[in-house]
């Protein structure tokens, strides 16, 4: 039988064993979507909240057209009757609107028709909704005003000297889609959060346990060795991250996205290709982990070294924070970097090149084949034992 | 047969092994002896094809161990001086795991693991973690993996270091019944009495160097010691002093 499905097999069942490296291993996949989820509700919420502004009206049988208008935009109209004056003095209301019995003759007879909002200055948090309401009352008027003008054969236009326009760049919208940049990142850590456990264990933990001697006298090529363990490894690797992906897509595809104007869609097929794309990852990460595994003297050194590599994916996800750069062809065909912003595309809906693909796939796969190579001659020093 | 001639290797500043010639012949036990420090187990290791060493060569059964490693570890069961086993694996995994590393085929393994099993009265642990096993128990195990693809010649590098008078008892008389199946048996120890009543050849190795190797009567002679401990001990106290 072939020795490097010996080894694979043997170090599998010794991975899936491993109660600890298993929880470690899982539970990072099953959190991603649970946050994702939780972060997409929140603002959900967050976003209802800010639209619920609720006000009093007194004397609502004056003015329907008006107050039909205010609830067109959100606010939320109740009946008030009582003495407006005390009600918000003493808190029970953040203000009152008053409509006098006279608006609908004023309003008939092109009067200027006032009405009160009845607020206490001194409260901070009152503000937001009393500048709300009357910004909304002066744009109510103002399109009144300006069909009065138009049925008059004047364009409204006169009124206007100047105007400001609010443009908040900071919609909604692409906050969502900035806090889930972070996805890409996730997955990738998955990756190094799902393999190390076998990598570690197969390589330092082999060597501390004392098993290695043992193992090395067998009439076997040390390179068989060291592949089948970074295949054990990258199965585990590969396994959390594809997990991971799925859940995650499967978090945005049922979190209600459309209720914060994000319109998420992603086909099977799009799906199998940024798992085709990404799944390298593993076999690079696995790599590395198991290079570091054998330079460590001890487990504990091992998962230290391993630990201060897991920064290396930060790195883009940082950068493309602080400092969003324009997507280069050849970033695609640079490790990890490639899958994130080819991850962060198709996430986002932007189009991905083709190539983009087989450039993520293969650096990733070569770069990881040759550290395995690497650590396999490490295997052969004398000095391993 | 089991061949050391004239290995020698050191690591930096240090000689482990100086000169270290010695034969051990099939269907005989052959003892290493020597105190701790002397250069047995690093000469074993390149015995084993884990060191290279600076001068001389190890052969089995004529295969020179450093021009053809794999050819020569094929026909040599070890029981290194690491004694690790995989704590998830049970007693059988392990046997079966070396197996196959061996090269065993699937058929003749299982019949071969039951019959190790047996022959180290471990049948009632064999499905057992090997986590929590006692260091007898432990020894057992590495003892089964070693012998798994009935190997001509055997290397025990101090095998009853620590164990507990049965499983002494029961390693002592897996050495003599692979010697009635004409095996080569090596085994090192620093314990006189074992090797006084199992070798049938004895080296003793001080230094880096042998100092003396023959029958027990051969080294109480060549020493001029009436018992083979004091033996030992002027021999050794003369290479340490040379």
């Amino acid at each position: 039988m072939n020795t490097i499905a010996v080894v694979f097999r043997k170090e599998l069942k010794d991975g899936i064993r491993d109660r600890r490296a298993v929880m470690s291993a899982f539970i990072f996949p099953v959190l991603a979507p649970i946050m994702v989820y939780g972060f997409v509700m929140m603002i959900v919420s967050l976003r209802t909240q800010a639209v619920d502004t609720v006000v009093p009206v007194m004397g609502i049988e004056n003015a329907p057209a008006l107050v039909e208008w205010l609830k067109e935009r959100d606010v939320k109209v109740e009946p008030f009757s009582g003495d407006p004056e005390e009600a918000v003095r003493s808190k029970a209301k953040e203000l009152v609107l008053v409509i006098p019995d006279n608006y609908q003759e004023r309003f008939r007879n092109i009067r200027t028709a006032v009405v009160e909002i009845v607020n206490d200055g001194s409260r901070n948090d009152t503000q937001a909704t009393y500048r709300r309401l009357e910004i909304l009352i002066q744009r109510y008027s103002n399109e009144i005003a300006s069909l009065r003008l138009i049925a008059r054969g004047v364009s409204p236009e006169v009124m206007r000297v100047v105007t400001t326009e609010d443009i908040d760049v900071a919609s909604k919208q692409q906050l969502a889609v900035a806090a889930l940049n972070f996805l890409p990142f996730y997955i990738i850590l998955a990756a190094f959060v799902s393999g190390m456990g076998i990598a570690v264990d197969s390589t330092a933990g082999e060597r501390e346990r004392k098993t290695l001697e043992p193992l090395l006298i067998n009439p076997i090529q040390r390179y068989d060795i060291v592949f089948g363990k970074w295949l054990a490894s990258s199965a585990f690797s590969g396994l959390g991250l594809v997990l991971t992906l799925v859940l995650c897509v499967a978090a945005l595809l049922h979190a209600p996205l459309s209720d914060i104007g994000l319109n998420f869609h992603i086909s099977v097929e799009q799906i199998l290709l940024v798992a085709f794309a990404t799944v390298p990852v593993a076999f690079l990460v696995t790599s590395m982990q198991m290079l570091l595994g054998i330079f460590a003297k001890s487990f504990k050194d091992a998962q230290s070294y391993i630990g201060m590599l897991t920064f290396l994916p930060m790195i883009p996800f940082f950068i493309m924070l602080i400092n969003p750069f324009a997507t280069q062809d050849w970033m695609y065909a640079v490790p990890m970097l490639g899958q994130f912003i080819l991850m962060t595309d198709v996430l986002g809906m932007k189009e991905t090149p083709g190539f983009a693909y087989v450039y993520s796939f293969a650096s990733s796969f070569v770069l990881g084949a040759g550290l395995a190579l690497v650590t396999a001659r490490l295997f052969q020093r004398e000095s391993i034992i | 047969m089991i061949e050391v001639s004239g290995v020698a290797k050191r690591f930096g500043d240090v000689e482990a092994v100086r000169d270290v010639s010695f034969t051990a012949q099939n269907g005989r036990v052959t003892g290493l002896l020597g105190p701790n420090g002397a250069g047995k187990s690093t000469t074993l290791r390149v015995l084993y094809g884990l060191l290279a060493p600076d001068a001389g060569f190890a052969a089995v059964d004529g295969i020179n161990v450093q021009s053809d490693r794999i050819g020569a570890q094929k026909i040599m069961g070890v029981l290194p001086d690491a004694h690790g086993l995989y704590v998830r694996l049970t007693a059988r995994e392990h046997i079966e795991y070396f197996g196959r590393l061996q090269g065993v085929d699937e058929a003749t393994l299982a019949g071969r693991t039951d019959e190790l099993l047996r022959l180290l009265d471990m049948q009632a642990i064999a499905d057992r973690r090997v986590e929590g096993f006692s260091q007898g128990e432990r020894t057992k195990v590495c003892l089964a993996r070693s012998l798994v693809h009935n190997p001509a010649n055997v290397m025990l590098d101090e095998p009853t270091n620590g164990l507990d008078v049965m499983t002494t008892r029961a390693v002592r008389e897996l050495i003599l019944e692979l010697r009635k199946q004409g095996i080569a048996v090596l085994f090192s120890s620093h314990l006189m009495h074992e090797v006084a009543r199992l070798c049938d050849h004895i080296v003793i190795v001080s230094s880096g160097t042998v100092v003396a190797s023959g029958t027990t009567d051969e080294i109480r002679q060549a020493a001029g010691e009436e018992n083979l401990e004091e033996a030992f001990v002027s021999l050794v106290e003369k290479e340490i002093m040379a």
